[in-house]
Order: structure tokens, then C-alpha cells, then sequence
């Protein structure tokens, strides 16, 4: 995968992630050049991609910072950098996307290159393992609302 | 936002999240029924269309399609020191390609919320959680107090199995929706232990 958004050559004041980020003009992405003009805004920020290529990321799958990640602010611009703040306090892809009014494909997809690249670290919803407990957790903290 | 979190600062243990999801017509009370029974303000997010992104995978190209998306409403109920809840609501109608899949798997189980006046709203739903075996329950919400129905006829109408619950509901009580709520779990509970994972 193409790690261009990782490279810290924005400096903050460079032009929106989106328009520049086939990286240097040479290399850009056929589709997401082509698309620019088409005003597809969320599929430019991520080249293009509509899922990333972890498909196992799930909506509810807790996102969190890692050391890595907290020491990588300063490298990191726009959507990514808010990404990885935010995750310091653990939360869900849906509530990252919500909170930064992202597509939820989007989210996903910067996700799963931020958790590729160390930044951020995912913890699984649990399947099959425990899910007669699980249940039975959820019923009662579910009475136990008043 | 500029603030560096510190390297030291332990980073907090993610919950364990677990999910259920409301489905069922426009303007049945899914919102409102997320909104009473959540801990936080209810969010909303763009949820993408599989069909889309489907293509997107095999060509490479981008489809004119891409800004074709359903509104995804949700809370969260933290059940205890570990657990976390989530109730993700959608409309799920019958467009075809729509995320069945992604919203549902590993979900608990579904609540159908129908309005008996417009009962059809709801067979996308049905259809689906059937397919795939997802506990569901089907929640009549009692708009007015009054059902045009008799929940026998409602059952008879979707065609369900008789071991598919079906009630009445409030969608703006919250004693209601938790109610509804536990006996879709006590739903899944039976499922999951005859299937002995
Ligand atoms: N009288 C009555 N009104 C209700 C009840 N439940 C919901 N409503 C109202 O019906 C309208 C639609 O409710 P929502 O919760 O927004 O329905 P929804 O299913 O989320 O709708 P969409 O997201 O648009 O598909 C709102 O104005 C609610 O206040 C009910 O039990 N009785
Ligand atoms: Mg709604």
C-alpha cells in the first residue's frame, strides 16, 4: 500500500489532503486525479478506496492511540491527525465517523492504514467465544436501567 | 486539538463492544427508541451502499454512485465495567446492495420495529435476519395507543416462525424499548446455547 499520507511533507500549511494526495504529481493516482474533478470529495481522501483492506474492521471495533501514535502527532495532518487524538479516549469507527463527520467508509479506511502503519490499536469485538456470558451480561445491565 | 496526549499517559483499555440493531421503515421510531434507551446523545453517521463499494474494488474506478448512502443513527449503553453496547439504527430499506452484512455481523440480534398500517416497510429486514439466522424480534410500535392489528395477524402477515417473538411496544418509553430489548436477548440467549457457542 502506498504510505505517501505518512511522509511528513505537509508542514500544516500545504494544500487539503485530498487534492495532494497522489504525492508528488508523478506518481498520483490516476483516480483519484481523475476524480477531482468530479467533486467525489470522501473517496480522494482515500485514494480512491472504499473499504480498507482490513474488512474485518467492524463498525463497533474500539479504536485506540498508541504510544506510537501520540508520539506521530506532529507528522500527522487533517483527518488522520483528528483521528488519532481523538482514539485517546478509546471508541468505536462509527463514533470517530460521527464525531468528524467522515463517511463511514472513510473512517474505516483511514483506520485501517493508521492501525497498518502502528498508530492506532483495534480491539475485536469477541464472536463466538463467551457469547451465552456475553448475553447474560448484557440482560442484566440492561435491567438494571431504571 | 493541537494538544500531544503524552507518550506516558496510559492509554485507557478499550471497552469490549457488542451491538444490536434496530431496523425497520421510515419514520417507524427507530430514533426514538435508540434516543431513550442511550446513554449518550444519539450520533449519526453516512453509512455507504456494499454494491458501491463492491465496484470500487473490482475496477478501480470510481462509480458515479459513490454519494448513494443511508443515514446510520446510534447510542450506547455501557452494561458494565466492560462492556459496551451499541444500538445502531437504520432504515435498511430495499435497496439492493444496502450493508446488511457489515451491520449486522456479530450483532446480538435485530428489533423490527412495524408500524401495522404500513407492515411491507419491514420485509427487507425480515428477509434478511431470517436468511442469515440473526435473532430479531418484531416490535409493534403502538402509535396512538391503538394496534390495527392483532399480533397474531402481524405474525401470520411476515410469516414468521413461532419461536420469533413478536410484541408491542412504545418506542418513546424507555422501560419499553429495555423490555424489548431483553426479550430479544433472552431471543439470542436460546439460539445461542441450543447452538452451544
Ligand atoms: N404517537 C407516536 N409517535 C411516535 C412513536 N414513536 C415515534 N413517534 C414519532 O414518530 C416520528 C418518527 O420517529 P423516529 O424515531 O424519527 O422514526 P425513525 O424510524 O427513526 O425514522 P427515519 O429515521 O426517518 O426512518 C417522530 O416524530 C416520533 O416522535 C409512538 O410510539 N407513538
Ligand atoms: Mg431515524
Amino acid at each position: 500500500m502506498t504510505t505517501s499520507w505518512w511522509e511528513p511533507a505537509q508542514g500544516g500549511a500545504g494544500p487539503r489532503p485530498y487534492v495532494d494526495i497522489g504525492g508528488p504529481a508523478g506518481d498520483r493516482d490516476p483516480v483519484a486525479a481523475s476524480s477531482a474533478t468530479s467533486g467525489v470529495r470522501p473517496y480522494l481522501i482515500t485514494q480512491g478506496r472504499a473499504r480498507p483492506n482490513d474488512t474485518s474492521l467492524r463498525l463497533e471495533a474500539q479504536v485506540s492511540t498508541t504510544d506510537d501514535g501520540a508520539r506521530s502527532l506532529s507528522r500527522l495532518a487533517y483527518e488522520r491527525h483528528d483521528i488519532v487524538v481523538l482514539c485517546h479516549d478509546p471508541q468505536s469507527i462509527a463514533e470517530l465517523a460521527a464525531r468528524l463527520h467522515l463517511h463511514l467508509g472513510v473512517a474505516r479506511v483511514l483506520v485501517g492504514d493508521l492501525v497498518e502503519a502502528g498508530l492506532l490499536a483495534v480491539r475485536h469485538p469477541e464472536d463466538a467465544r463467551h457469547r451465552v456470558q456475553i448475553i447474560e451480561r448484557v440482560i442484566r445491565g440492561l435491567q438494571a436501567i431504571s | 486539538m493541537d494538544s500531544k496526549p503524552s507518550a506516558d499517559v496510559p492509554v485507557r483499555r478499550p471497552p469490549l463492544p457488542v451491538k444490536i440493531v434496530i431496523a425497520g421503515g421510515f419514520g417507524v421510531g427507530k430514533t426514538t427508541a435508540v434516543a431513550q434507551i442511550s446513554e449518550t446523545p444519539v450520533l449519526t453517521t453516512e453509512a455507504p451502499i456494499t454494491e458501491v463499494a463492491a465496484e470500487v474494488d473490482r475496477t478501480g474506478l470510481v462509480p458515479d454512485k459513490t454519494t448513494t448512502t443511508v443515514a446510520l443513527d446510534f447510542g450506547t449503553v455501557a452494561i458494565d465495567d466492560e462492556v459496551k453496547l451499541y444500538l445502531f439504527g437504520t432504515p435498511g430499506q430495499d435497496r439492493f446492495g444496502f450493508m446488511w452484512h457489515d451491520l449486522t455481523v456479530g450483532a446480538l440480534g435485530a428489533l423490527v420495529i412495524v408500524d401495522t398500517s404500513r407492515l411491507d416497510d419491514c420485509y427487507p429486514a425480515v428477509d434478511y435476519f431470517e436468511r442469515t439466522g440473526l435473532p430479531f424480534l418484531v416490535a409493534v410500535n403502538l402509535f396512538d395507543g391503538r394496534l390495527a392489528h392483532e399480533l397474531e395477524d402481524v405474525r401470520w402477515a411476515l410469516d414468521l416462525s413461532d419461536d420469533t417473538p413478536v410484541v408491542t411496544f412504545d418506542a418513546r418509553d424507555r422501560a419499553s424499548v429495555r423490555d424489548t430489548l431483553v426479550t430479544l436477548l433472552r431471543r439470542s440467549l436460546a439460539m445461542a446455547s441450543a447452538t452451544g457457542v
